[in-house]
């Protein structure tokens, strides 16, 4: 165990990695650098009686966001107790601010760190300005009595987590989200280094779960509070942490910045995805259709496509899509939900496009009501055509790089969707931006037709989803 | 109404501190004119000066200094000491349980003692010990009371279900008082009439030696419980939150349940069973502070209990004179529909 020598002096910098201590520091409040040891845990085995996490090592610095991510179960809130000092680590050593939590006394320990934990304690007739209140208890005296300087302190914790308003309202008759808002002064008020939190934004509705976290970040950035919390939500947790600690089957993962940790791959393997996929770049989760009620091509670009795809991916299609700009917004989400993508880069790209439309069951044009030109089939109408077709490079044409997907993509785009008629099948044309009105009404009219058809015969009822050329035709013409 | 007053949170806090110096002294001025009363009204009345005069001249002689010094003002102490330290018994079970609806008797609690004392007072047990008797029926009280304690708990460990832990609670009840009943049923006929009497619950007979037992064991319990409020005021918001703020469980959690058991047993021992006091009084002094903080609430339900019981103690002495009601009789009769109409109206979880 490497014990530093500074130990308990909370602005002495640790003597971790970096040396350069003749530097000028920017601020004096700022005196832990970044990555140096608020929190140091060293090989940290944790559980009741049986280890439930193995080994656990991680650092982190003033400032700083940490995230503990896993599936249920895996151990976040074990992880969190054993350091917050409610349970005793079966090996392994828990530093905070170089000093093993076990030598601290149990009140000078509470100076330093506050907990947050799931349980939520209302108990009646108490005022939040009391219950904020006793986030002093610490630094109050035998009795507890607030003194001025505690009573500020408090009012300022609650305009921290913009709750003044709260302060004359009783704990009971809160919501959930102001309740937490408030819970959150209360661990403010305690004036911490570190703060631990379990699941800080469960049960919370869309809005308090953003203002939740906005605090957490801001208090980090502007107090250099240090934050280590259990969050179950991966986009949420992507956009707040500066560190990820991703923990799955009893050990400790991957630890580090989310943009390197949360790939669409690790995500996926660390929640064991199936029936949904994890994209780093639009931070989000995406739920993946099962495929089973049939297949569509979409032919999208310029992120027209985007909602088309999730919509179908919703009612169970398989959806591909094509032909997509690399950095198109609808690349990142169709690959997302796990949809066959088409793009320029792969050479031979477009009769492999092609040869997926074949097998589609119907075809959604996500791209005629913007594309210039008029070459979609069934003669949409294209508003406003700066430039009519030109360019037949499947590549990104150099003479015009401002628009230089739109313009080239549009003429393999529009050979699909001529493939698409010469073969009769039914085309979805959406509206323009991508607007998926048609495509709902289209669904719910082929849903209507299957289910008016009897069991045994699809083919003929079903016409507007099955190959039949005769029924495909008049659907397209429907269609389009 | 508390929109413009958290703008300022020091016009708050004075707002509810002098609320809460005008009910403490309302509360103090009600019990003094309380005991006062119980000391005047009896089966002979004196006016009021006669009673104070006997008050100052202890040892004259005299039938009003009889029964001034011999039955009334030991019997007005007993009531006031029991009441306030029932409701103290009852505040702590309730923090602690985290549940509005516990008190000493719902859990078992005064059912354990009263199991211990028949243990005491109904066999040979106590024959040979005699000389002690005071403390001996103390002390079986308070080891029953604790050892029922005991077991709730490590019960309440296991469920986490605030209705489990009641019903814990009443099934331990139903045991003791079985066992207290076949108890009684092969004890000898002279023994049974005194035990019955103690059963029933009354503050009368009280000897001033039970009296210094019970102001000087009880009196110490309250004065820590309250040098303890602070830590007590972190458990409000549960074990966990109070051992992150560096209170030592352990030992607190212990001296909780000592504390609450022992005063509980103690009352129980020497009065007999008195219902509803532990769980309607906390509720009555939190009602009319307006707070849950304990630095206010323990000496405040104290005294709300002093004065509850005094107040059921005079209505079971007068009601139906010369008849004299056993006590619980009368606090349940008001502590029922208090404990009904907290639940109706303030939304009560268990």
């Amino acid at each position: 165990m490497t014990v530093r020598p500074e130990m308990g002096k909370a602005e002495a910098p640790g003597a971790g990695a970096a040396s350069p201590a003749p530097s000028p520091p920017v601020a004096p409040i700022v005196a832990l650098l970044p990555g140096q040891g608020v929190l140091r845990v060293e090989k940290l085995t944790v559980g009741y009686k049986a280890p439930v996490l193995k080994d656990v090592s991680f650092e982190c610095g003033a400032g700083s966001f940490i995230s503990i991510l896993g599936p249920n179960g895996v151990g976040k809130t074990t992880l969190l107790r054993t350091i917050s000092r409610h349970l005793k680590p079966l090996a392994g050593k828990v530093f905070v601010l170089g000093k093993a939590i076990g030598s601290y006394r149990a009140t000078d320990l509470a100076r330093i760190v506050s907990v947050v934990m799931t349980d939520k304690a209302a108990p009646p007739l108490l005022q939040v300005l009391e219950f904020v209140g006793l986030g002093r208890y610490p630094h109050t005296g035998f009795m507890g009595k607030l003194t001025d300087r505690d009573l500020r302190i408090v009012t300022k914790s609650l305009a921290d987590v913009k709750a003044e308003y709260l302060a004359g309202r009783f704990i009971d008759q809160l919501s959930d989200g102001e309740r937490q808002k408030v819970t959150l002064a209360r661990a403010l008020a305690q004036e911490p280094r570190l703060m631990l939190l379990d699941e800080p934004t469960s049960h919370l509705d869309l809005k308090h779960r953003m203002e939740i976290m906005g605090i957490l970040r801001a208090l980090c950035r502007l107090k250099q509070l240090t934050v280590l919390a259990a969050v179950h939500d991966v986009d949420v947790a992507a956009k707040v942490s500066d560190q990820v600690l991703a923990l799955k089957g009893g050990r400790l993962e991957k630890f580090g910045p989310p943009h390197k940790v949360l790939t669409s791959k690790f995500v996926a393997h660390l929640y064991d995805f199936e029936k949904a996929g994890y994209s780093n770049l639009l931070g989000g989760i995406e739920i993946r259709g099962d495929g089973q009620a049939g297949r569509a091509f979409v032919v999208a670009g310029e992120d027209k496509g985007a909602q088309a795809f999730r919509y179908l991916s919703k009612h169970g299609y398989r959806v591909s899509a094509g032909i997509l700009g690399r950095t198109d917004l609808d690349s990142y989400v169709a690959g997302a939900l796990g949809c066959e993508v088409f793009t320029p880069a792969k050479p031979g790209f477009e009769g492999a496009a092609l040869e997926s439309l074949r097998g589609a069951d119907f075809v959604v044009d996500a791209v005629s009501a913007n594309c210039p030109g008029e070459g979609a089939p069934g003669g949409a109408p294209a508003p406003d055509p700066p430039d009519p077709a030109k360019g037949e490079g499947t590549q990104g044409d150099p003479a015009a790089p401002r628009d230089g997907p739109q313009e080239t993509l549009c003429a393999p785009n529009r050979a699909l969707l001529q493939e698409a008629a010469r073969l009769g099948l039914r085309v979805i044309t959406l509206g323009p931006n991508g607007e998926i009105s048609p495509l709902v009404d289209a669904l719910d009219e082929m849903e209507r037709l299957k289910r008016a058809a009897p069991m045994g015969l699809p083919p003929e009822a079903g016409g507007a989803i099955g190959p039949d050329p005769q029924d495909a035709a008049d659907a397209g013409l429907r269609g389009a | 109404m508390h929109a413009d007053l958290s703008l300022d949170n020091s016009v708050l806090i004075r707002h509810y501190s002098s609320r809460r110096t005008t009910v403490f002294l309302v509360l103090g001025v009600l019990v003094l004119i309380l005991g006062i009363l119980n000391l005047m009204i009896g089966s002979i009345s004196y006016p009021y000066a006669d009673v104070v005069r006997a008050l100052f001249s202890p040892f004259a002689d005299g039938e009003i200094n009889t029964i001034i010094w011999k039955i009334r003002l030991p019997r007005v102490l007993a009531a006031i000491m029991g009441g306030a330290y029932l409701a103290a018994s009852g505040l702590l079970l309730q923090v602690y349980f985290r549940n509005p609806i516990v008190g000493p008797f719902i859990l078992g609690i005064s059912s354990g003692a009263i199991l211990m004392v028949s243990l005491v007072m109904l066999t040979a047990l106590g024959l040979r010990l005699t000389y002690i008797t005071p403390f001996l029926t103390t002390i079986a009280g308070i080891v029953g009371a604790y050892a029922v304690m005991v077991v709730v708990v490590s019960i309440a460990a296991k469920v986490k279900s605030g209705a489990t832990l009641l019903i814990v609670g009443l099934m331990m009840g139903y045991i003791c008082s079985s066992v207290t009943a076949i108890l009684t049923a092969l004890a000898e006929k002279e023994k049974i009439k005194g035990f019955v009497l103690w059963e029933l619950g009354s503050f009368s007979g009280f000897k001033w030696v039970e009296i210094w037992i019970m102001m000087g064991v009880g009196g110490l319990l309250v004065l820590a419980i309250f040098l303890l409020s602070k830590p007590l005021n972190a458990f409000l918001l549960g074990e966990d939150y109070a051992a992150s703020m560096g209170v030592n469980i352990r030992r607190f959690r212990l001296f909780i349940l000592l504390a609450a058991s022992s005063l509980a047993g103690l009352v129980t021992a020497m009065a007999g069973p008195v219902a509803f006091i532990g769980l309607a009084v906390p509720h009555m002094a939190r009602l009319s502070f307006g707070t849950s903080d304990n630095r206010i609430l323990v000496p405040g339900a104290c005294l709300m209990g002093a004065i509850i019981t005094s107040l059921c103690d005079l209505i079971a002495r007068m009601w139906l004179s010369p008849v004299e009601l056993p006590i619980s009789a009368i606090t349940a009769f008001f502590g029922a529909p208090i404990v009904i109409g907290l639940l109706l109206k303030r939304g009560v979880k268990l």
